[in-house]
């Protein structure tokens, strides 16, 4: 079985500052392999060890910050047996609709794919769609919210959590499946898995250019903040619970 | 404007984006799977109940929406409407959206989504492709538009989703919580140590007459609250009158789901805590012995 885990990497949220303009300064930013995209590299590596015969390959569709031999690392220590990348500076501010096609190109030259597993959604655009947009661009069965994946010979059997119910659904293959945040608790990597890493096979893929946008971005600013009191007790607990249970009830 | 269509599975969620779309003035269509006429659409195409995973109508609608030159498709946030919402999109060579806001003049689209956890919002104007939209809540502007119910008629379409087949749908154990309208939320983190500790978040919901909710690693990490009640950028995300915010440090991913509420009250024990610049009211203490306390004085 050919499993793709795919993730995308993006700047720590938190390293980001906002600028008195509101702009968004990314210098300090560090970047990184996506929160969700971790759940989708365990339940790719999860799901071909109950497979056994098995390959779990990394995709990547990024810019220069791919080409970090500690970032390629990083992903390969966590259950990858190779990664492949496809690397345009178009990339990290891609649309949903132009990283799948990327991504379906790539997943197309990798030959013999079974199942591509996504994460719930990428760390700085949080869309939820690329794994619903390549599997509909593939032409291939197609879930999102994905929380438990079996292996069953020639197809998958999958739970779903929908708002009112689970739902258990007999997907065939080859699919695309994307995982949920709460699909499993992804691995810490060892210093074995680290010094494994390095001598793990990574390709970089050309699969051609980036189709154009099918929007314009007008701004990316920080998001406007609501104007609060500020108002910070410190001191025993008893006066203080007095004082906010005070505020409580004024409320 | 051309034309709008809504697609949803759920009447209160067809309504609402229906209501929502009679703002911009012009013919809003609605495609109502397995369910009736939607109030305030101009016409509504009903599908038979049951039908099946309602994803398979991905082209059906797609079809539509190309016959139909529709400006606007909107879905609802839910987990099905989403997956078709990016289905439809993919057919008509467009992205799916997750958007938080929109203005419309003319055919001139602009919407605004949530980036990097919630830090910032990314503002973008529409090419000429329809604009393929999951609305968020609040998203859409208030309206008075009438809502009197139009004309609906039998869609004649039939769903396809090869190689997916439902085996059984559970429902849920648990009862369907409804953050989004409680108005007062008691949030609880990880500086609660213990499962049973949670009793003292309880009281207090109970005395506020709150909701519970928590920030992620209580649902996803330790699994102390079912994942409903998981506030933030990829949980859920409110605008109550009133948020209680109890051993949660404030990452920015958690404070995008309910920087938008009225009132937000912290207690926290690390006066460094992100989330006391962003409150109206907080208690620098130990929650163990400020709640008692606190439920005490109530």
């Amino acid at each position: 079985m050919r499993i793709v885990a795919c993730f995308k990497v993006s700047p720590e949220a938190q390293d980001i500052q906002a600028r008195p303009d509101r702009s968004l300064n990314l210098d300090r930013a560090v970047w990184k392999i996506g929160t969700y995209d971790l759940n989708a590299i365990e339940a790719a590596r999860q799901l071909a060890d109950q497979v056994g015969d098995a390959t779990v390959i990394g995709l990547s569709a990024g810019g220069s910050a791919l080409a970090n031999a500690k970032l390629s690392k990083d992903a390969l220590s966590r259950g990858l047996d190779e990664l492949a990348t496809v690397v345009d500076e178009a990339l990290p501010m891609a649309e949903p609709f132009q990283t799948a096609d990327i991504l379906a190109r790539a997943v197309g030259q990798l030959s013999g794919v079974d199942l591509v597993i996504l994460g719930a959604g990428s760390s700085d655009v949080y869309a939820q769609q690329v794994g619903n947009q390549l599997g509909a661009i593939l032409g291939w069965p197609t879930l999102n919210a994905v929380e438990t994946i079996a292996p069953q010979g020639d197809h998958v059997t999958v739970e779903r959590p929908l708002e009112d119910g689970v739902q258990v659904v007999e997907v065939a293959l080859p699919a695309v499946l994307s995982v949920t945040s709460g699909a499993n608790t992804p691995r810490i990597p060892g210093m074995r898995d680290v010094l494994a890493a390095g001598k793990k096979p990574t390709t970089t893929l050309e699969v051609g250019p980036v189709l154009a946008p099918t929007a314009r971005l007008v701004s990316e600013l920080a998001s406007e903040q609501v104007d609060r009191r500020h108002i910070v007790i410190e001191g025993a607990a008893a006066d203080a619970a007095a004082e906010l249970a005070t505020y409580l009830k004024a409320l | 404007m051309k034309s709008i269509w809504v697609i949803a599975h759920d009447a209160a969620v067809a309504a609402e984006l229906v209501r929502g779309a009679k703002g911009f003035q012009t013919f809003v269509g609605a495609v109502s799977l397995g369910g009736e006429a939607v109030p305030g659409a101009d016409l509504t195409l009903t599908t038979p109940a049951g039908a099946g995973m309602i994803e398979g109508y991905a082209q059906p609608i797609a079809d539509l929406v190309v016959e139909q030159g529709a400006r606007l498709v909107l879905f609802g946030s839910d987990t099905q409407s989403r997956l078709l919402a990016g289905a439809v999109a993919s057919r008509l060579r467009t992205s799916a959206r997750a958007i938080a806001g929109i203005e419309v003049q003319g055919d001139a689209v602009t919407v605004t989504r949530t980036i990097y956890g919630g830090l910032g919002v990314a503002t973008e104007e529409l090419g000429e492709a329809p604009g393929v939209l999951v609305v968020g809540a609040g998203a859409l502007p208030e309206t008075d538009a009438a809502m009197a119910p139009g004309e609906a008629r039998p869609w004649d379409a039939t769903p396809s989703a090869p190689g997916l087949r439902v085996v059984e749908t559970r429902p849920k154990h648990q009862q369907v919580v409804n953050l989004a309208s409680a108005k007062r939320v008691v949030g609880v983190g990880r500086g609660f140590a213990e499962e049973a500790d949670l009793d003292l978040a309880n009281q207090l919901a109970a005395k506020l007459g709150a909701e519970i909710a928590c920030s992620r690693p209580i649902a996803e990490g330790v699994n102390w609250l079912p994942v409903e009640r998981y506030l933030g950028v990829s949980g859920a995300r409110i605008r109550p009158d009133l948020y209680v915010a109890i051993g949660i440090s404030g990452q920015i991913q958690h404070m995008a789901g309910v920087s938008k509420a009225k009132t937000i009250i912290a207690i926290n024990k690390d006066k460094n805590a992100p989330i006391f610049a962003q409150a109206d009211y907080g208690v620098v203490g130990d929650l163990y012995e400020v709640l008692p306390a606190l439920v005490q004085a109530l």
